[in-house]
């Protein structure tokens, strides 16, 4: 076998193993090297934390990818959760139910309804999201008149802050669903027709996949994964923020993409998106440490994407 | 820019051969040719003269090497030895335009034409007359008229090529390939898809050409055809030129004597000796190009469908798997079975191996084990979970026993040979058991080894008790493998022949028999089909103009109505005071908003717009300060080339890193707007007010901005109308292989389109910069899809190919007039987010359905959405139960 090839074998086991674990850890130590407190077991903690919102966010886009599509309504999903539960909790605990229901209702909705614009309708899921992002958007913008009220209440808070083990509360939320969606995707039914989906729609029909169906349920999971990753972060910070989902439009594709999954469907895994959304939160960490601003974290994030793509495709020696 | 290949070399010496005498030198010769691909010889030292003023007809079953010879010929590819010369000079041919240039054009079987342009520029793509930007349309027309009238077409030269018949489409390549001075013209099965009556039109053409001195190669199945119109026949079989018969010899019995009886060394398994019951029973069958299909097939029996190409054998076999099934009744074990989906179908027991593997069957990015085992999970499930060990076992056994040459189970499908992918194919449907089996060219691009092995294996199925249904367009195959064939022609059976004692000849007799007949079945359906609805549709566009400012008419319709109801219910609206402040707005996204067409144009699109809006604001309030220094001339330069930098970026990666353009235009996305916050992380800094002066000046009432953008769109839909850039654009973004295939450099478009999005974000930017009079990392953030709705709004397709630069005009002036009349009606601003969102996708999914295609499209997507459907769970067939074909493996190993 020609060096090449070798290298080619070498690049399919790293992708399927995630080859972003190497990355992560290599960028955990040149952290810890800069910043030696970076070792410490409260900063892994501390960075996992943070690391959960976008991970949660990051495992409902790398299900519509694999598909192939994209899902950039997640911003504007996590936004208007964080603006709908907070108006409805008021901060007492006996409107959490209400509020859970409602956001969770709200995801379902916009997942179906991306997902019948691009399958019926046939809009690229690019533009059918693009255009989803800006009506939630703008839909939370009206619904507060631009000046958001209400707070979280005290009981749910403890899913955003709270500890069990030493390990805080999202984390966990994050890891137990990242495990769930891995079973989903690598031990169904369900999860073998989504990569055949993304792979091949047409031979997946001939195969009797309902390709459609996958897809609309793909596009579901993503709005569903946006409103939990929403609801954890409004019970972390407790109140209301137009902004809050902003920062995700990219980082969740940027996970994606950081994690080895392919734009064009079929290609991709749980396991390396939860790396990929760590190694975003380090990276931003480490950002923090060697003090850049964040219009440096923006230039790096951008940067990362596109090495992300061009190494891949070195590493399997395909074209994507 | 002039993106077209130099191609006339000959354009002055016309052919005007008046007497074209048979013993003239050949124009066009090859010599010794070899070709190989892989492991196939596909030329074996091919040799063949073309003469002037000949139509030479050039037969051959599938894989003869024909299409093969006339890539060579074409330029497509070089031979890997031999030589081609042209009037007796060795040549050599660098691409199809090069051929194009030296005289040499063909017309394939699947049109190259580019489907976004009108006939007449079809025919002048890359050679339009006129000067260097525009084009004269006039002459085009009359130039097209020309070459149209002179082969007797009737097609319409501002007809779009999807409004055509098929015969119409054919007649357009051939007028496009004569009007340059063509003195060899190919033609790739150019009757397949013809009436008769088309048919004989082309002869006529033909006849003319060769009366013209122009030769003529002929490339056909169909034998009495080619004895009508051929003066010379060459047969070819297995890569070789089997001999050339001058018309009086080519008698039918003798060019079919010529193309088969291949020697190929293959050893078929033994014939079923006593099929069983029937199993599968169909009667009155009906597809698009087939129909009063009826036939039986019996447990263990292998029955063949055979005839020439597209004589329905395919269709049926796909319409049994309910794939274009339009009628008819199909029984299984004497149950009619509904068959409307293939997942109905693969549930009562049907199992279809599609002949394009590549396209229907595999999917290269996953393992053999994932592609092998998919359509069976269901199966194997434990409590709702794929029990792996039993995928491993299963796929394993396959493996083994279908001797699937690979590392492992893990290994890519794509890595492997065409052979093992088809025994990955096969190995999925051997897991399990089901009654039908429908094998399309199961053996197409296999090497000789494993076809031996693949026809062990569907014996080995039959043996198992299934009705096996083989289509194979290889007639030794056809006749060795099966137990009977079916002979299709002209969508029909034409025969039902017992294989033992069937030979090659009696297949092919009653294969092209039926064709010479009166040609209804296959060949009538463009009397019905879509040439109705094709004329139908032309006599509505009479006025292309009309249909091409359709969307722009609408819009402005929509645009003057709301106009007119603003003015109604708020006094303010019709001051010229707020016209003008609404031309300031509407200038810079107007102006971003070209930028992103041209992108979109191409099928791309340019997230980075409204981040660069950002950055040269950002910029601006630095440079353009009145404390900088630095003259206004110069800062406005440097906001330019930051628009055109990051146009470069976009260019880069798109078309050098080959990255798509969503990830590279999000990427860059990310990083322009990095810069922005860099270079100012929140709004501030100053804006020259003499600068700002400059910039909002108004002429009268009107700001010079607004004119400045008109202009430009004015120049862009001029271009886009009748300039060679549109032309390229609309070309390029319809189809992309088409546009390389007529010689447009794609790539440098996408990139040029890339940089004129960043220079136009740019001038947006220094509008707007400008206006604020400061700089901001955020003032351009809702520009990204303002634009594109502009555009998406004007009628543009997200696709590419379609749109007008007045449409977009018209999208962006829509834009601000609903900010503008919900402002003025004291609605609040945060309601813009929501309906520029809504907008688009109204918009993009009105335009998307205008066509019927697209409607039908989408209800067959919305039924198969709803459908109460169960998803199909194979039987999962016990691995050692005596009746499974795993169970005959075991026993013959």
């Amino acid at each position: 076998m020609s060096a090449a090839g070798s290298l080619e074998a070498l690049g399919r086991a790293l992708r399927a193993l995630g080859a972003v674990w190497i990355a992560v850890t290599l960028l955990y130590i040149v952290s810890g090297l800069v910043s030696p407190s970076m070792f410490q077991l409260g900063q892994v903690v501390n960075i996992l934390q943070v690391a959960a919102f976008l991970g949660v966010v990051a495992l409902g886009q790398v299900i519509v990818i694999l598909t192939g599509g994209i899902d950039l309504s997640q911003a504007g999903t996590i936004t208007l959760t964080n603006i709908v539960a907070t108006s409805v909790m008021m901060g007492q605990p006996e409107n959490i139910a209400a509020a859970l229901l409602i956001c969770l209702a709200l995801a379902v909705a916009v997942g179906l309804l991306n997902g019948i614009l691009v399958v019926v309708i046939g809009i690229t899921p690019l533009v059918t999201t693009l255009g989803m992002n800006s009506i939630l958007f703008g839909a939370a913008l009206v619904y507060t008149g631009g000046a958001p009220r209400g707070e979280a209440a005290e009981a749910f808070e403890v899913i955003g802050t709270g500890r069990f083990f030493g390990i805080p509360a999202p984390t966990l939320i994050w890891l137990a669903l990242a495990a769930a969606l891995f079973v989903l995707t690598r031990r169904t039914v369900f999860g073998r027709w989504l990569y055949a989906t993304g792979a091949n729609p047409v031979a997946a029909r001939l195969m009797g996949v309902p390709v459609e169906r996958m897809t609309v349920a793909a596009f579901v999971l993503s709005g569903v994964m946006a409103a939990i990753g929403g609801l954890l972060l409004t019970a972390y910070v407790g109140s209301p923020s137009l902004g809050i989902g902003n920062q995700f439009l990219l980082t969740s594709v940027a996970a994606v993409v950081v994690g080895g999954a392919a734009l064009t469907g079929g290609l991709g895994g749980i396991l390396p998106t939860v790396g990929g959304a760590i190694f975003i939160t380090e990276l931003n960490s480490f950002t923090n440490i060697v003090q850049v601003t964040t219009g440096t974290q923006f230039v790096l994030q951008g940067a990362i994407i596109i090495l992300s793509v061009i190494a891949y495709r070195r590493l399997s020696g395909t074209g994507r | 820019m002039r993106n077209c290949a130099k191609s006339s070399v000959r354009d002055e010496e016309a052919t005007n051969s008046e007497e074209a005498p048979a013993t003239a030198p050949p124009v066009l010769s090859v010599r010794a040719v070899d070709k190989r691909f892989g492991g196939v010889h596909a030329l074996k030292s091919v040799s063949l003269d073309i003469l002037p003023g000949e139509i030479h007809a050039l037969v051959g079953e599938n894989g003869a090497g024909k299409s093969t010879l006339m890539r060579v010929l074409t330029g497509a590819h070089p031979p890997d030895s031999g030589s081609v010369l042209i009037d007796g000079a060795e040549i050599r041919l660098a691409s199809p335009q090069d051929a194009f240039a030296r005289g040499i054009a063909m017309v394939w079987q699947d049109t190259r034409l580019a489907m976004t342009l009108d006939v007449a520029w079809n025919i002048s793509l890359c050679h339009e007359p006129g000067g260097r930007v525009l084009v004269d349309r006039a002459a085009m027309l009359e130039t097209a008229q020309r070459a149209l009238a002179r082969i007797g077409s009737g097609a319409d030269p501002l007809a779009l090529p999807s409004e055509l018949s098929r015969a119409q489409m054919q007649q357009v390549e051939i007028a496009r390939a004569l009007s340059r001075s063509t003195r060899v013209l190919i033609l790739d099965e150019p009757t397949s898809a013809l009436t008769p009556a088309e048919t004989e039109g082309l002869f006529q053409v033909l006849a003319e050409l060769r009366a013209a001195g122009t030769a003529i190669v002929f490339i056909s199945h169909r034998i009495p055809e080619v004895q009508a119109i051929a003066d010379r026949v060459t047969v070819m079989k297995d890569g070789v030129i089997t001999g050339t018969l001058s018309a009086q010899e080519a008698t039918e019995a003798r060019i079919v004597s010529m193309m088969v009886g291949r020697e190929m060394g293959l050893d078929f398994p033994p014939r079923a000796t006593a099929p069983g019951d029937v199993i599968l029973q169909v009667s009155g069958l009906r597809t698009a190009h087939a129909r009063d299909i009826a036939f039986e097939v019996r447990a263990g029996e292998i029955v063949g469908f055979g005839g020439i190409e597209g004589s329905g054998q395919q269709q049926t076999a796909r319409a049994l798997f309910g794939l274009g099934i339009r009628g008819g009744e199909v029984r299984l074990n004497g149950h009619p079975v509904p068959l409307s989906t293939p997942a109905q179908a693969i549930a009562a027991g049907m199992i279809y191996v599609p002949a394009d593997r590549q396209r229907e069957g595999l999917f290269p990015i996953h393992s053999i084990r994932e592609n092998a085992a998919l359509p069976n999970v269901g199966g194997w499930t434990r409590r709702g979970l794929i029990d792996a060990g039993r995928e491993a076992r299963e796929v394993a056994a396959q493996m083994q026993g279908l001797q699937v040459k690979a590392p492992g189970p893990e290994t890519l499908v794509g890595a492997l040979s065409g052979g093992n992918q088809q025994k990955v194919v096969f190995a999925r449907w051997f897991i399990g058991a089901s009654d039908v089996y429908i094998l399309d060219e199961p053996t197409q691009g296999v090497d000789v080894e494993t076809k031996m092995e693949l026809y062990g294996l569907i014996r080995r199925l039959a043996e198992g008790g299934a009705a096996v249904v083989v289509v194979s367009s290889d007639l030794p195959e056809l006749i060795g493998l099966t137990d009977r064939i079916l002979v299709f022609s002209a969508g029909r059976i034409a025969a039902d022949l017992r294989s033992a004692g069937a030979t090659e000849e009696g297949v092919m007799r009653h294969a092209v028999g039926a064709a010479k007949g009166d040609g209804d079945g296959v060949r009538d359906r463009h009397a019905s089909g879509p040439d109705g609805t094709a004329q139908g549709r032309a006599a509505v566009r009479r006025r292309p103009l009309l249909q091409r400012y359709l969307p722009g008419l609408l819009l402005l319709a929509l645009v003057v109505l709301i106009a007119f109801a603003a003015s109604l219910a708020a006094p303010y609206f019709l001051t010229p005071r707020n016209f003008a402040s609404m031309g300031g707005q509407i200038a810079p996204l107007a102006i971003a908003a070209l930028g992103q067409m041209s992108t979109i144009l191409l099928g791309g699109i340019d997230l980075s717009v409204g981040p660069t809006i950002s950055l040269v604001t950002a910029i601006a309030s630095y440079l353009l300060s009145p404390e900088s220094g630095v003259p206004i001339t110069f800062g406005v330069l440097a906001c330019l080339c930051a628009g055109i930098a990051v146009g470069a970026l976009n260019a880069a990666l798109t078309t050098v890193l080959r990255i798509p353009d969503l990830v590279a235009t999000l990427a860059t996305f990310s990083v322009v707007q990095g810069i922005a916050l860099i270079v100012r992380p929140a709004p501030g800094g100053r804006v020259s007010g003499e600068f700002a002066d400059a910039v909002t000046m108004r002429l009268g009432m009107v700001p010079v901005v607004f004119v400045v953008a008109v202009v430009l769109y004015v120049v862009a839909e001029t271009l886009l109308l009748r300039g060679r850039l549109g032309a390229r654009f609309y070309a390029t973004g319809g189809n992309v292989a088409s546009a390389r295939a007529a010689g447009i450099a794609t790539d440098r478009l996408r990139a040029g389109a890339y940089l004129f999005s960043g220079l136009m974000a740019a001038v947006a930017g220094l509008i707007i910069a400008a206006r604020i009079g400061s700089g901001d990392p955020q003032a351009g953030t809702t520009f990204t899809l303002s634009t594109v709705t502009a555009v998406v709004v004007g009628g543009t397709l997200v696709f590419g190919g379609v749109g007008t630069a007045v449409g977009t005009m018209l999208g962006a002036i829509l834009i601000i007039l609903m900010q503008n009349v919900l402002n003025q009606l004291y609605v609040s601003a945060y309601w813009q987010y929501v309906w520029t969102g809504a907008l688009t996708l109204v918009a993009v999914g009105f335009h998307g359905l205008r066509t019927p295609e697209r409607r039908a499209a989408m209800r067959a997507a919305a039924g198969r959405l709803v459908a109460r459907q169960r998803a199909p769970i194979r039987r999962p067939g016990p691995p050692h139960d005596e009746d499974t074909p795993q169970a005959k493996q075991e026993c013959h190993r």
